[in-house]
């Protein structure tokens, strides 16, 4: 396989990976922001606190308002980090790596693509919005079906599904991180009050709450949420789940030099971690650490595999 | 009800599927009998299916403009275009003779030269030739096969009869859109193509696939093939990626490729260097290797002519075949049938004028109004006159164009070139059209059954290439006899 294109079947994944995690995650925010009374210290804003995309909204609107900040996240072209900039990345990445994928895997996410493309404007209109969102998040669900029952389970795949994990790993953390703000000693008593809620909101953005209630049969509660998006090695989107995927795939690919190694060391970090027991100030710097350590792992991937700049 | 081909004209040009406005061909007669069983509205559904489906397939083709690249979306007529399957097997036969014949002449210019010195051909129509390139002399490529792929572009006069308008050597393009329109057609007429024996058409990739395998340079076990294009950003990527996927082969950029020491050539991949046996190389001589010919190209790969003559590994085309592909080489190919094979052409050239040759350029300089003229080395439509379509201005610039420069022009008379039936804002409509079939030479020689029809959208249009509003059609080889 060429380094080229493991390249590019990775940044593929990325990609698709985060447009399907911003769908959910505007899409389970909205329907929190429907259950919260007004003047809880909650609103659009932490959606880009969470995709770390403050100072660029900033430059661009004056207002933090709900038709702001989902037309900036979900249809402005000229963001980088927003729903649609990902899926056209996603779209031109496996335009040029067709060759190693099942043709409706191309299909399927140029499809998508045209979709979005001609409804960007629907999404101003709540109701709307929401049938963009689930089009979008079906059509990842989609792909992700397909190339599971179509593909070979061979190195190609095996670099779609590293990248997949690492940026599920790394949308985990900071969904994580924000939720450690609900850990803060000095929360508003009305905040206090609708804690379940926000805290099944959580689990929620994740594809988690059904899970976690078989998990751990009982009440949700902040810590063990945390524990459980953390540590735990079965549920897809948990940190744990993901650095085990990921070391899957590394352990199966040639030239893998110590990766294993690296990935081993992640692994404890995390397993060491016990949100019970942690101030929020403690889970705040162990999840920057965390975010940093993902970042480290793709410099790592990048310079074992993918093609170097060659000189001259 | 009112038939749907009312006023069809059949009076401009040789009509491929019907004798008169009441009277299909024979060979197109279950077609256009349907079609007239169909609604208006059902002939607009199923257009615009086949639009939706091209939109969803991403069969797109890119053209450069001021504006910057655009991705167009390939324009295909659902109409399709039929031959009967008894000219077809002489249209194959004259195929195979003709690329057998070029490739012996582009052998014989590398080596001996006999034809020129046989008195043939003046040398001069060589040394003079843009794509003769001198590093190629005594290479001997496998099958002594220099072009592998071709593309021959034929078209049927108001006579009847396919000439051969030009052999294309280089890099011809488009098989996957000929590969494409089938699929299409196949969404789209499902019912047709259970009731009429079509040729298949979709074993080209394979046939392609053993082709490559037999040029390889070592015959034992696994040949390592790839396809090397300029890059994501090419007109042709498209067909680059759908012929790779479709072989399994891999699909490389130069930046891929390294040559080593051992003058072998090597892909970079995620398990280091891998050794390439075979590549099907869609750039162009120009830019295949900095160390030979262009200096400055990015695209290709350094020390790749070099693995080439020491035999390391096939290149298709050659370099340097494209010799054979000027178009005045072309007037002789007839004569080389009669030279290397012994036997008469199949296939008719169109008569040519060579602006070279000054009693021609005296012809040709008194007749511009009348004749086509293009380029010896141009493709793509570019650069050339159609001298009844021009204005007297143009034609008296050209005048002076040939004038500065007559090795590199041809003329030839402007053809009645034939139509066939086009929907065009729900009505059919008589357009001119073409057809390119591709020819693959190694060890063996395949024909496509059919080949790629292109279509001059545009009422009265010439021009079919899709950089100049040109569309396309899938293309019918009918099995008569067998009903």
């Amino acid at each position: 396989m060429l380094s080229r294109s493991a390249e590019r079947l990775y940044w593929l994944a990325r990609y698709l990976e985060r447009t399907e995690n911003i769908a959910r995650l505007v899409s389970v925010h909205m329907n929190l922001l429907m259950d919260l009374p007004k003047g809880v210290e909650m609103d659009w804003r932490q959606l880009i606190m969470i995709t770390a995309s403050e100072q660029a909204f900033h430059e661009k609107n004056n207002i933090a308002n709900e038709r702001n900040i989902t037309r900036f996240l979900l249809a402005d072209a000229d963001y980088q980090g927003s729903l649609f900039s990902s899926l056209s990345a996603a779209r031109e990445n496996i335009r040029t790596s067709r060759e190693l994928l099942p043709d409706e895997a191309w299909e399927q996410v140029n499809e998508m693509y045209l979709f979005a493309k001609n409804n960007l404007d629907t999404v101003a209109n709540r109701r709307q919005r929401v049938l963009f969102l689930n089009e979008i998040l079906k059509g990842c669900q989609r792909f992700t079906g397909l190339l599971s029952g179509y593909m070979s389970h061979n190195h190609p795949y095996r670099f779609i599904r590293l990248g997949v994990n690492l940026e599920r790993a790394d949308m985990t953390s900071r969904i994580l991180d924000l939720a450690s703000l609900l850990l803060s000693e000095s929360r508003s008593e009305e905040m206090r009050q609708y804690e379940t809620i926000l805290w099944m909101n959580i689990l929620k953005s994740l594809n988690a709450l059904l899970m976690y209630r078989q998990h751990m049969r009982s009440r949700v509660q902040g810590g063990d949420v945390l524990n459980y998006l953390l540590l735990d090695t079965n549920l897809p989107r948990s940190v744990g789940c993901c650095i085990a995927e990921m070391a899957g795939c590394i352990n199966e690919l040639p030239n893998s030099n110590d990766l294993p190694e690296k990935l081993k060391e992640l692994e404890s970090y995390v397993q060491a971690i016990n949100a019970r027991q942690t101030t929020q100030k403690q889970l705040r710097e162990i999840l920057d650490g965390l975010q940093n350590k993902l970042g480290d792992l793709h410099g790592q991937i990048a310079e074992n595999w993918f093609l170097k700049e060659v000189a001259g | 009800m009112k038939s749907i081909w009312k006023n069809y004209k059949t009076d401009i040009a040789y009509d491929e599927l019907m004798c008169s406005e009441f009277q299909s061909r024979s060979v197109s007669h279950r077609l256009c009998q349907y079609l007239d069983s169909l609604k208006k509205e059902d002939i607009d559904k199923r257009k615009i299916a086949a639009e939706l489906a091209i939109m969803e397939m991403g069969i797109s083709f890119t053209v450069y403009s001021e504006e910057g690249n655009i991705d167009r979306a390939w324009p295909f007529d659902i109409i399709p275009r039929i031959i009967d399957a008894r000219e077809w097997r002489i249209i194959e036969k004259g195929l195979k003779q003709r690329l057998t014949a070029l490739n012996c002449f582009i052998s014989d210019v590398y080596s001996e030269q006999a034809f020129i010195k046989a008195g043939k051909m003046p040398a001069e129509i060589i040394n003079s030739s843009k794509n003769f390139r001198k590093e190629c002399i005594g290479v001997k490529p496998r099958h002594n096969v220099w072009a592998n792929i071709c593309g021959t572009d034929l078209v049927r006069d108001k006579d009847g009869i396919m000439y051969v308008l030009e052999d294309n050597l280089r890099v011809p393009s488009g098989v996957s859109y000929m590969l494409e329109n089938r699929v299409i057609t196949k969404r789209v007429f499902p019912e047709l193509l259970q009731d009429i024996d079509v040729l298949p058409i979709g074993d080209y990739p394979t046939h392609l696939h053993d082709m490559l395998s037999s040029i390889a340079p070592h015959q034992n076990g696994h040949v390592t093939c790839a396809v090397l294009t300029p890059g994501i950003y090419n007109s042709a990527y498209f067909e680059h990626a759908y012929l790779a996927q479709q072989m399994g082969a891999q699909l490389v950029e130069g930046k891929d490729l390294v040559v080593n020491d051992d003058d072998c050539v090597y892909m970079r991949t995620i398990e280091g260097l891998e050794k390439v046996d075979v590549i099907y190389r869609r750039i162009d001589d120009d830019f295949l290797d900095p160390e030979v010919f262009r200096k400055d190209s990015t695209l290709g790969v350094p020390g790749l002519v070099r693995a080439w003559k020491a035999g390391n590994v096939a290149l298709a085309n050659a370099p340097g075949a494209g010799v054979a592909d000027d178009k005045v080489v072309y007037a002789y190919v007839p004569e080389m049938i009669r030279y290397y094979l012994n036997e008469e052409p199949i296939l008719p050239n169109v008569p040519t004028y060579l602006c070279s040759n000054p009693d021609d350029l005296a012809y040709v300089l008194e007749h511009l109004a009348e004749l086509v003229v293009k380029p010896a080395n141009e493709s793509g439509g570019y650069g050339m006159l159609v001298g009844p379509h021009a204005t007297a201005k143009e034609v008296a610039n050209f005048r002076q164009i040939i004038q500065k420069d007559p090795r590199n022009y041809i003329a030839q008379p402007t053809l009645s070139i034939s139509t066939a039936p086009t929907l065009c804002k729900g009505k059919l409509e008589p357009r001119h059209i073409d057809l390119r079939p591709f020819i693959l030479q190694g060890e063996n020689t395949f024909v496509t059954a059919g080949g790629l029809t292109r279509v001059a959208l545009k009422k009265g249009s010439l021009v079919v290439n899709s950089s100049q509003g040109g569309g396309s059609k899938d293309t019918w080889i009918i099995n008569g006899e067998d009903r």
